[in-house]
């Protein structure tokens, strides 16, 4: 996978581990200020001016390693900015490359509104030139130069950012997030080619919980299989955590069916009412009609998330249960913060996260030999794009109920949910439901994703081809689990 | 509306700050606040010696289950009503 922060992203990793490890070993209080120093040895700087700023920078990680904000000001978002990583990288948004012919056209000086292009000698050669104090960024000169010279150079996080929450601070040129509007999706993290984005992590806590001896139990996301190669099973997370002292470890694709199983309920009961519904599973998804669409907050469906259902499902046997999620997901800590949900998981790891925790104990996933089976493939089907409204179609027609009538509209990715909501808010979506996923292919593609799209697709076919074709109900039966309260409250 | 944030980290966890949410969401329920006060599950604050942190206004509260309504009566209801 070809990602743009490679090296950044080996440090993150490093900085999960080593906290971890103190962690495990009891000794995170009294040797976490020395982390800089161990990982950015010196004496001479590997990346950036000098060591001393390599040192800060891992200082203000480990904070977020610890869940705390990596400055002063502590906010309550889960992406945060790490100000001394950020490279106020200089971008003027619209300018000339040197391919510029000076040409006696001028498209580009006649098309600008603002005053901001003009022809200019530049050592001998005519070229144009844009002010980038006048320049309003409408894209007309880059529009209409015949020979494309003009390029639009946007800040990789800015561009990341599916709903506009990133903003330059004008004095410093640092990074800014508008948390009013950050959906939490985290793309912006791994956009960044200097590292400058990162999470707040339950890492910490979720140690913490399992040295004091409570009953913690971790639930993998459907998105893991295929994510770490042929041979990496849900079992093989099974075995390991068990190992790193997880009472057990249950897959949300059961949770998958348990939301399929309320959300064919739910949308019957909305068709049968004219309502229109949208699906509740992606928090990032949440996050964006509560923020910018509220309007059509109860247009939300009210079935809990599959984290939800198996955190529920696990509660109700056992209500002292620490329950934990693991999967590629930053939002999703979003959704466990949201406290007005009943019994949601408590904790949420990313994958890098979780395996870097078990790492910091010497564990590693390995093959496993037994093979289970707790959800049926359309539960484990839900992590991808199209995968939930296959599950609820699949229910409706278990329940013989007819479906025929019923239009769904699949939006894959940020754009199209941002698309199919502003006509949903006007009242002209045509589809009566609508699912959305801000991932681009849905949640196997989440910022801790482990592979590209294309590159997981074979091994994750095939592990879910393993697995056999019961129906969404006769899992549910099959698992003893139809008693899960499956509404928010 | 007021923002009242709930420390979920492991040491308030463990001092019992599920129990405080569960009061704190019924004490709302009850006076019908729901649309004046809005709870919030936050990450550790780092103020865990005096876990339960619940923070209004950046100010730091140490709340217990059994000091959670007295806790709603003079710093939540004061403040809204």
């Amino acid at each position: 996978m070809v990602t743009n922060d490679r090296t950044t992203s080996d440090i993150t990793k490093r900085i999960f581990r080593e906290v971890a490890r103190l962690t495990w070993n009891g000794e995170l209080e009294s040797k976490k200020e020395f982390l800089p120093e161990t990982i950015i040895p010196g004496p001479l700087p590997q990346f950036r001016c000098c060591i001393y700023r390599e040192r800060e920078i891992i200082r203000q990680r480990v904070r977020l390693a610890r869940g705390q904000c990596p400055g002063k000001n502590d906010t309550a978002n889960i992406v945060q900015v790490i100000p001394a990583a950020c490279d106020d990288c200089a971008i003027s948004s619209y300018s000339v490359t040197d391919n510029c012919h000076g040409c006696l056209g001028h498209a580009c000086y006649e098309s600008c509104r603002f005053g901001a292009v003009s022809i200019v000698r530049d050592h001998g050669r005519i070229r144009a030139h844009i002010d980038p104090q006048k320049c309003r960024e409408c894209g007309m000169c880059a529009k209409n130069c015949p020979y494309q010279v003009i390029v639009h150079q946007v800040r990789p996080c800015k561009q990341a950012c599916p709903v506009g929450a990133i903003t330059m601070d004008e004095e410093t040129g640092l990074c800014q997030i508008d948390e009013s509007k950050c959906i939490q999706c985290g793309h912006c993290i791994h956009a960044c080619p200097f590292g400058a984005l990162g999470a707040k992590t339950f890492l910490v806590d979720v140690i913490h919980m399992i040295l004091a001896g409570r009953k913690v139990y971790a639930m993998v996301a459907p998105a893991v299989e295929g994510q770490f190669g042929p041979d990496i099973t849900p079992d093989s997370w099974r075995v390991a955590l068990k190992k790193a002292g997880f009472a057990d470890m249950i897959e949300v694709a059961l949770g998958g069916d348990l939301t399929a199983a309320a959300e064919a309920d739910e949308w019957a009961e909305a068709f049968e009412h004219g309502e229109k519904k949208t699906t509740s599973c992606c928090p990032a998804f949440v996050n964006m009609i509560r923020k910018h669409f509220p309007t059509l907050s109860e247009n939300i469906s009210t079935t809990v998330s599959p984290m939800c259902a198996v955190s529920r499902m696990i509660k109700e046997q056992e209500p002292d249960a620490v329950t934990v999620f693991i999967g590629p997901c930053q939002a999703k800590k979003s959704e466990a913060l949201d406290i007005t949900i009943n019994n949601n998981a408590d904790y949420v790891l990313t994958f890098d996260e979780a395996v870097e925790m078990l790492r910091g104990k010497g564990i590693e996933l390995e093959p496993a030999e037994d093979y289970t089976q707790q959800g049926s493939t359309y539960g484990k089907r839900f992590g991808n794009s199209a995968g939930v409204t296959a599950a609820v179609l699949q229910c409706l027609k278990e329940q013989e109920i007819d479906a025929s009538a019923l239009s769904v509209k699949v939006c894959n990715g940020a754009v199209e949910c941002k698309n199919a909501l502003t006509l949903m808010k006007l009242g002209k979506l045509p589809e009566n439901f609508m699912e959305g996923m801000i991932c681009e292919g849905g949640c196997v593609s989440g910022p801790s994703r482990q592979k590209a799209l294309n590159e997981l697709k074979r091994d994750r076919d095939a592990m879910i081809g393993r697995a056999d074709g019961r129906g969404v109900h006769e899992n549910l039966k099959l698992m003893n689990v139809e008693q899960v309260p499956m509404h928010r409250d | 509306m007021l923002n009242v944030s709930i420390c979920v980290g492991s040491a308030c966890h463990m001092k019992g700050s599920r129990e405080v949410i569960a009061k704190l969401k019924d004490l709302v329920k009850m006076h019908q606040l729901e649309g004046k006060v809005l709870l919030n599950g936050s990450f550790c604050t780092g103020n865990c010696q005096h876990a339960v942190c619940v923070v209004i206004d950046d100010t730091v509260y140490s709340v217990r289950p059994e000091t959670a309504e007295a806790f709603f009566n003079n710093e939540i209801l004061a403040r809204v009503s």
